[in-house]
Parts: C-alpha cells; structure tokens; sequence
C-alpha cells in the first residue's frame, strides 16, 4: 500500500507550526483575569499578522473638508451613512458598514480614508466607538 | 445533429422562414473584447406564444442547447419569460447567446413545459410557477421549490401589482437606528 | 436479503420535518429524502429553499453601483463572480466600453479567486473522506493566494475591486514582484499537491468508480462547470466567448483524458479537472502579466455621471462568467425612468448542478453521500440533514451531518485495512 502522505507527516514533527499564535499560545483559563493583566503589563500578546498598505480597516472622516454633497449617502449599499442636515455634515455607523470603501472613491473632496484597524467587535452596537463624525 | 455552424444572421433567419409572422421582434448585437478585438454575439427573439413548443423544437435540430435560465418579467398587464439559450458551445469562440422571449397575459398565464426535450430545465421552471404565478402545463414535478410551504396562495413575489409581497416586507434597519 | 422489483411500486410519504431554515446544527440547509433498500439508495429527492433571503427584491430598491456590492455577498466563496456577471449585463444593458487594460486586471483576479476555490474544495473533499492531515496542507498553501489577494485587493474575500466599467485599483510595477513570487510558490507546490491526491491510494480507493454521471445525463440535465467537464462535455464559457481578454490568451477545455487519456465521469476524474484547472490558472495570470497593456482602469471615473447614463438607457442585457463552480449568468432590465433596475435576475451555478445529484446517487451506499454531493463543489453546503426511509423496517430515523461524516471515515478505515 503506497501512502505517500506518511514520509510528509513525519517531517512535519520536527518543523515550527504555521499558525500564527494570536492571541496567546493556548486559551486562558480566565479570559476577563487575562486581560486585566494584560493591560497592567504582566502579560503579554502575540501581534497579528501586519496588514497590507491599502487594507480597508476602520473609515476616517475629516470634518473640515467636507462639504455636505451627500454623495457617499447614494453610494453607501448598506445605508450605513446619515446626514445632519443643520450642520451638513454626515455622521457614519460603522456597525452597518461593508468596509467596501465606494464612499471613498466618490467624494468630491477626498475627506474619508479607510484605517488598518479591524479589530473592532463590541457589545454594544452603537457606542462610541463604532460611529464616526 | 448540427450540420454546419450558422452565422447569426441565418439562425434568425432559420426561424423566420419556419414561423414567418409568429416571430414579432429580433435583434442581433455583437461586442468586442479584449486587444485583438474579437467578436461575441448575442441574438435576442420574440415569438408568439402559440408556437413555443415548435420554436424549441426547432431549436433542438440545430444542436441541443444549453439552457442557462428562464427570467421573468412582470409588464403591466402582461407576464414576460425569457429563455436564455447557447448553442454551438464545445469550440473555441464559437458560441452564440439565444434569448427567447415569450409574453403571456395575466388572465390565462399558461404556457407548456419544456422537460421533454431538456430535461434541465426542471428547477428554472418550478421557479418561475412559484415566484410569478404561471402555470406551466405538464411539468412532472409541480412543487415549490425555493418558498416555504406556508407561504400565503396567491402571493407572487416578483410581480409588482397588488399580488406582490409589499406588506411581507420587514425592513429591519428602520427598527433601531 | 430480497430485492424489490421495481422502483415504482414503493410508496414514499413526503413527511415535512419542521427543522430549518433557522437551526442552531444547521450550516446551509439542504434537505434531501432517500428511498434506502439496505445500505443502497434506490430514490432520491432534493428540496431547498432554506437560505431564501430575497436578494433579487433588494437588488431592485438600489442603483447599480449599491448593488456590485449586495452581489458579491451572494456567497463567500465566489464573491468575485457574482459581481463581474452583474457589471458585464449592466455594460451589456446600456453599451459601456471597458478599457483594454481594465479587462486583463479583470482575468486576474477572477483567475486568482479560482485557484483559492479549487485548493479550499480539495482540502474539504479530503475532510469528507477523512484524510484531515491534507485538508490542512492544503489550507496552508491556500493561505498564500489569500495574502496575495489582501496585497492586490484590501481585503482576503470580499474584493470589492470591480466597478461598472472597469475595475477599482490597479497592479502597479511595484506590486508585480509580489505577484510572480506567489505564483513561483504555487508552481513549485503544485507538484506536491498532485502527488498526494492523484497518486495516493487512500483517495483512489474511495472515489474511482463512484458517483458516476455519464455524458448524455450531464448534457441533458445542462450540468456546468468542472462537473460537466468531468464526464467529457465540453462547456467553459471562458473558452466558448470572448469576453473580457480571454479571447486573446491561450485557453482550453480540461476534461480527464487530458491527463490520463480516458473520461469516466465519477468523483476521481473531478478531482483531476479540478487540480489541472488550478494549474491553467497559474498559467493565465502569467500569460496575463506579460501581455498586459497600459491605459486607464476605468471608462467613467465619476460615479454621478456613470448612474445619470445608466438612469437614461432603457434597455435589457445579460452578462455570464465562468465562476470556479460553472457558469453564472445575470439578466438586467433597466426601464429609462430611475436607477434602480426594473428586473434583476441572479443564477448562480449550483442551481443547475442539483438535478445531477440525482442519477450520481442512485445505487451509492449511504456512507458515500458526503463525497459525491462534496465533488460537485456545491455552493450550499450539502447533507446535513438527511431524512432515511428504510424499507424493511418501516421506520424513519434522521442523520444529521456529524454522522454521515462519521460513516464515511469508517468506510476509508475499512477499505484501508
């Protein structure tokens, strides 16, 4: 029987594993113990991979630039974009955004960007964190 | 089988000839692609009802054809299927979109099946019996197929008139914003 | 144990289980019922419908720059297909030009999400007999394109990178390094990855000979794809029509004799198309670097004067693809008045693959189900919840997907031994 699997699976016993150990090598016993200890400095977490230049992370909005076209509002898929009509500006919730960046592309004046920030899951779907204006 | 490969122009002329004022409306477009410019084509045809086993029939004699799907279109008072067909797939460059239109009225949408001739098609039509209300006279298998089994008679949900799902319709981001 | 003469003298009652759509042991529901002699299936029957989520409908409250969007998350695994079908019908609708350049970007990354797909079915195709040390092989090789693909595109699945004339982002000379040594990765492991699934007896034991579908039922029941391919019909609309720069590249159909010179149609021959595909999607992205012209990505740069031309033509069109799972065709029809499309029609390619289930499973054992619905790479994920009648003991008992796999590892543990 030719099973040529097996000389493979024994090379593989002696190499470094490929997964890339985010955050910590193996599961806490105590997730809520390890994070406070985390942010106290007594333990550490392995990074994640780099991201690329040109990753579509968090959206950024430049308040000043803006000037109220509502364009980015008719290009959005998800309706994720609303306008304050008194002060024309817009405000963006980022927990309905697709991250597809098409807003970017439209606006006439180049005021939003996307970050390389993703690590953004919350409880609460409409916290502070998660809507930009 | 196929005897030698038909140029656009001689299909739709292979059926006027056979069905004369039966078909209403035919349209041949050709596009480009690519650097070296070449050609794809597609033919766009529009017969009578009464004839529509006989189109595909016809249309076997060629070669058999390839049916990708039967979209629907709801016109007002009309119920609009199309068919949309290849031939002469299996050489290089060679093949030809077909799409068949057949218009029904809303008060007797009835139209044959056409399972004995391409099997295939069996999905695309239950399809079209539960999602625009027509009838299709002898298909072998008449259950719903992507609808749930308690969804309301008589709803139809591609159709745009009072049958459609208007009040089904939840729109959840509206809920909470 | 007696046989039963014929089919059609047994009854079979079509009982609704209310289990699904929404089940917490539920992936992607498809419900088959199975008429079972023994451990042989005599009848099968498919019903689906599970996962309806009304795309069509909110297709046609958006313009058609919303909808590229809502498009590519038809599926996850062909989420570049979807969106290039639309694009085309919309060109084809209201006679936009795509830039020369714009096209050959276009055969890359449709090529690039190819060879994603095929590595990932490969991987799962071993994880259905029970072969996981190559299911993570595999994966682990996939990882590259993906990073390629974050690299090129923002983003690992979700591209994102196609607008109604053209595509988003362009591949600079500097990316282009990065490219050529991803696909020296994949050319170098390719041999690797042959090697285990084709020559291996593990694998050559569970699916020579199974789930065979002829040639005149795949040409009948119009099977797309790598499925059809496999029993010898020849239908690759990449080959068939010249659309986007496939007509200038050198291309042509994989069936199984191209390697081993004769065509059976069971699960063996499409895992051949399959590997050889990946490897003329290597070959396609080279061919598609060297000969890559320059020029500008997108026919109309500014989006209002794009969907002012679309909200002005009343016209209809239909645009195809070849997706990694067969072809995809969309039908639009715009009515000149708004926008918003008046019909949108998405077919995606596993629709026309289910009436094949059928005959490729009549006179299978039971434990086979998960390998032969896994070969033809559906888009819904199949089996798990299968409903069995058993005629002799006139009961009804219920397997869900963890014991279907289960009985598939024991038939590999026992043919091996």
């Amino acid at each position: 029987m030719r099973f040529t699997m097996i000389p493979r699976v024994f090379m593989q016993m002696f190499k470094k594993p490929w997964t890339n150990k985010f955050p910590a090598k193996y599961q806490p016993s105590n997730t809520t113990k390890y994070l406070a200890e985390v942010s106290e400095g007594k333990a550490k977490i392995n990074p994640p991979i780099e991201t690329p230049p040109g990753f579509r992370g968090k959206i950024q909005y430049d308040r000043e630039k803006c000037i109220g076209c509502q364009l980015c509002i008719k290009v959005c898929p998800s309706g994720a974009i609303e306008f304050k009509p008194d002060e024309k500006k817009i405000k963006i919730y980022v927990a309905r955004c697709t991250f597809c960046s098409q807003c970017n592309d439209v606006c006439p004046v180049n005021c939003l960007s996307m970050s390389d920030e993703f690590l953004l899951a919350d409880a609460d779907l409409y916290s502070k964190d998660l809507i930009v204006e | 089988m196929s005897k030698k490969k038909m140029s656009p122009e001689e299909i739709v002329k292979y059926f006027k000839d056979e069905f004369k004022a039966k078909v209403k409306d035919s349209r041949v477009e050709k596009r480009v692609a690519g650097v070296k410019k070449k050609e794809f084509v597609n033919i766009w045809l529009k017969i009578d009802k009464s004839v529509f086993k006989d189109v595909i029939k016809h249309l076997c004699d060629i070669q058999f054809p390839h049916l990708a799907v039967v979209s629907g279109n709801d016109l007002g008072s009309t119920i609009e299927l199309i068919y949309h067909f290849s031939l002469y797939y299996g050489e290089r460059l060679n093949e030809v979109s077909l799409n068949i239109s057949v218009e029904l009225p809303k008060s007797n949408p009835v139209i044959e099946t056409i399972c004995d001739y391409i099997p295939g098609a069996l999905t695309t039509e239950r399809e079209k019996q539960e999602m625009l209300g027509v009838k299709i006279r002898g298909i072998p298998d008449s259950r719903r197929l992507f609808l749930p089994d308690d969804f309301p008679e008589g709803v139809y949900p591609w159709r745009k008139d009072e049958t459609g799902p208007k009040d089904m319709v939840r729109n959840l981001h509206e809920v909470k914003k | 144990m007696k046989k039963k003469e014929s089919v059609k003298t047994t009854t079979k009652t079509t009982y609704q289980i209310p289990i699904g759509p929404i089940h917490p042991a539920l992936k992607e529901p498809v419900m088959f019922e199975f008429e079972i002699d023994g451990e042989r299936i005599v009848d099968v029957d498919v019903s689906l419908g599970h996962v309806h989520r009304g795309i069509e409908w909110a297709g046609m409250q958006r313009n058609p720059v919303q909808i590229l969007y809502l498009a590519e998350r038809i599926c996850g695994i062909c989420s570049y297909s979807h969106p290039i079908a639309f694009a085309r019908a919309v060109e084809n609708a209201c006679d936009i030009e795509v830039p020369e350049r714009a096209e050959y970007l276009r055969v890359i990354h449709g090529e690039l999400e190819r060879i994603c797909s095929h590595i990932l079915w490969a991987g799962v195709a071993a994880h259905e007999i029970g072969f996981d040390t190559v299911l993570f092989l595999t994966w682990e090789m996939r990882e590259k394109a993906l990073d390629l693909t974050e690299y090129l595109t923002g983003n690992r699945v979700t591209k994102a990178i196609i607008m109604i004339g053209g595509v988003r982002r362009d591949i600079t000379s500097d990316m282009v390094p990065k490219v050529q040594e991803t696909l020296k990765y994949f050319k170098d492991n390719f041999e690797k990855l042959r090697h285990i699934f084709l020559d291996d007896k593990t694998v050559r034991l569970r699916s020579q000979g199974c789930g065979v579908l002829t040639y005149d039922d795949a040409l009948k029941l119009c099977a797309i794809g790598p499925t059809t391919r496999a029993s010898g019909v020849k239908k690759d609309v990449r080959v068939d029509q010249a659309y986007a720069a496939y007509g200038d590249l050198d291309i042509d159909y994989m069936t199984p004799d191209v390697l081993t010179g004769e065509v059976n149609g069971d699960v063996y021959d499409r895992i051949i198309v399959r590997l050889l595909e990946v490897k003329q999607s290597i070959d396609l992205i080279e061919q598609c670097l060297d000969k890559m012209p320059s020029g500008d990505i997108l026919s109309e740069p500014k989006i209002p004067k794009l969907l002012a031309r679309v909200k002005k033509t009343a016209g209809e069109g239909i645009g195809r693809h070849e997706a990694p799972r067969g072809e995809v065709i969309h039908y639009v029809k715009f009515d000149g008045e708004n926008d918003n499309p008046y019909t949108w029609k998405a077919r995606a390619p596993t629709y026309n693959n289910i009436l094949p289930w059928i005959p490729m499973l009549k006179g299978e054992q039971i434990a086979d189900i998960p390998i032969v619905a896994a070969s033809t790479d559906p888009c819904i994920s199949c089996t798990n919840r299968v409903t069995i009648v058993d005629n002799d003991k006139n009961s009804r008992y219920i397997l869900n997907r963890e014991e279907l796999h289960r009985m598939s590892i024991e038939k590999t543990r026992r043919l091996t031994r």
